[in-house]
């Protein structure tokens, strides 16, 4: 097998439940000593290698969100290792960063240099991604003229183009019309027999299926199955 | 705490790395971002320090006749030299403590190194300020005062004062992003800094030798001092009647660095889970 490109080694993760504003001013002095905690993710280990697309399924609170933004980099793990190769695109904070006030082709740049991407490197991806979003003269307009959904659509565009090697998705999320749906379907297939790593959320055994050869299945913020698609859907409708 | 606040230190220098061209494009932003809808856009973040400053003037040298000269500079050049850089710090503490809270995207929805937050916000004053200095010059110069070889000291003093004031908010920015109380004290306390400080009145005349050394202790008397050996007293910054001062503001900002590297260090990880 192939490197691993994600990996958790007995990540657990706390969130502190302060009671109040008080009890949160106070803890800053006092280290957060006695604070209630909830755990949202209990010693979580495993390795996704290269070309893999594994999908993660779990009920609403299960620690999906929360697994999804150490993977992304945006929170990070109370105890245990994180070790993350390569450029994440995730599908699921979209328009974040992006400033109304510039134009589509200023925040390409703007979000283009958020990714950690450089100048040279933006410049090479600007038109394609001009021509995914597919916004017409208004690419040139502030984005707080724009709807939610080209908004969306740009932000899709962006972060698709990028040139990520692990791609995370949220299937919940919803981007415009069913054409340009099948526009970013057909684009996420593409990149995925490209080789590069799918991390994949969703509820349906379907689109599960459809995307994944490997499913987690996590529940109260522990593993319960790692392996095979089928299997861990059956595990997952065994709780209900 | 000392190998914490080392840490934290080096984990906002790496953070800075290679980020030039996307902090100065956030700056902009951020100052566009401001007068966003205005015809003459951030034009506006001159005229209201300049506004201020032309009713100053008309207060003490139309209004209030008595007493027109400070330490023997007239009092308008005088206030002049201290407000520009005023202005400057008050937008750099008030603006740099809320830079993480106001930016919380940033944290909460991006990977992104949050100490750029705090550089990027600034940054738009400093924009500001080097708009407000030329301004200053400009006056001083048709004032009669200058052009010097000690002019050259803004030079010093300027980015000085920049990395000083964010350094500064290395401390408070976390602190304010954990609880709104340290942003409601800073603004609370941001007016009476102002009298504090030497602005309208000369810090270095006080008789008094404990006071005197006391004041020292207040940093933006050593900028705005500064300023004034840099555009009317025509003193140097090595000179030595001011060695303590200059002994006191550097211990400070050595501490000011601890203190901010460390905290920065100890909440980083904390805050996109209570933003």
């Amino acid at each position: 097998m192939s490197e691993a490109v994600i990996k958790f080694d007995h990540v657990s993760k706390e969130y502190f439940l302060y009671k109040n504003d008080k009890a949160r001013f106070k803890a800053i002095f006092t280290n957060n000593r006695g604070v209630k905690k909830h755990r949202a993710l209990t010693d979580i280990s495993f390795e996704i290698h290269k070309g893999e697309s594994v999908g993660i399924i779990g009920r609403n609170g299960a620690g999906k969100s929360t697994l999804l933004k150490m993977i992304t980099g945006v929170s990070f793990a109370t105890s245990g290792e994180i070790t993350v190769n390569g450029k994440v695109a995730a599908l699921l904070e979209l328009t974040a960063g992006f400033s109304n006030d510039m134009t589509g082709r200023e925040n390409i740049y703007l979000k283009g240099y958020l990714l950690g991407l450089e100048n040279a490197a933006v410049k090479q991806i600007e038109e394609n991604i001009v021509e995914f979003a597919n916004l017409g003269d208004y690419i040139d307009q502030p984005v707080r003229t724009y709807s939610s959904g080209m908004k969306m659509r740009l932000g899709f565009a962006i972060n698709i183009n990028i040139k990520p090697d692990i791609l995370v998705i949220d299937e919940a999320l919803s981007v415009g019309d069913a054409q340009f749906r099948k526009k970013c379907e057909n684009k996420i297939k593409e990149l995925r027999n490209s080789g590069i790593t799918v991390l994949f959320v969703s509820h349906s055994v379907n689109s599960v299926n459809d995307t994944c050869d490997r499913a987690i299945y996590l529940c109260d913020g522990k593993i319960e199955y790692d392996g095979s698609v089928k299997e861990a859907f059956e595990h997952y409708n065994l709780k209900k | 705490m000392k190998i914490k606040a080392v840490d934290g230190f080096l984990d906002i220098i790496t953070e800075h790395k290679g980020q030039a061209k996307k902090i100065w494009m956030l700056s902009v932003n951020n100052l566009v971002k401001k007068y966003k809808g205005a015809v003459m856009g951030p034009l506006w973040a001159l005229i209201k320090p300049s506004f201020t400053l032309f009713i100053l003037w008309f207060a003490f040298t139309v209004g209030i006749r008595g007493g027109n000269s400070v330490s023997g500079y007239p009092r308008f050049i005088f206030m002049l030299s201290g407000y520009i850089p005023w202005f400057f710090v008050s937008e750099m503490i008030v603006g740099g403590s809320r830079s993480i809270r106001q930016n919380s995207q940033f944290v909460t929805k991006l990977s992104f190194p949050v100490s750029n937050i705090m550089t990027f916000c600034t940054m738009s004053s400093l924009i500001i300020h080097l708009g407000m200095c030329l301004i200053m010059y400009v006056i001083l110069l048709f004032a009669g005062y200058g052009p010097s070889i000690y002019n050259l000291q803004f030079f010093y003093y300027m980015p000085l004062m920049y990395v000083f004031f964010l350094v500064l908010s290395w401390t408070t920015a976390p602190l304010s992003a954990f609880s709104k109380d340290f942003e409601n004290l800073i603004n609370a306390i941001i007016t009476g800094l102002f009298w504090l400080s030497g602005i309208f009145w000369d810090t270095y005349s006080i008789q008094n030798p404990i006071i005197k050394t006391i004041m020292y202790f207040n940093p933006i008397n050593y900028f705005v001092n500064g300023y004034r050996k840099s555009f009317l007293y025509e003193t140097s910054i090595f000179d030595g009647n001011y060695t303590t001062e200059l002994i006191i503001f550097y211990a400070e900002f050595i501490l000011l660095i601890f203190i901010g590297s460390h905290l920065y260090r100890k909440l980083r990880k904390i805050l996109p889970d209570i933003l």
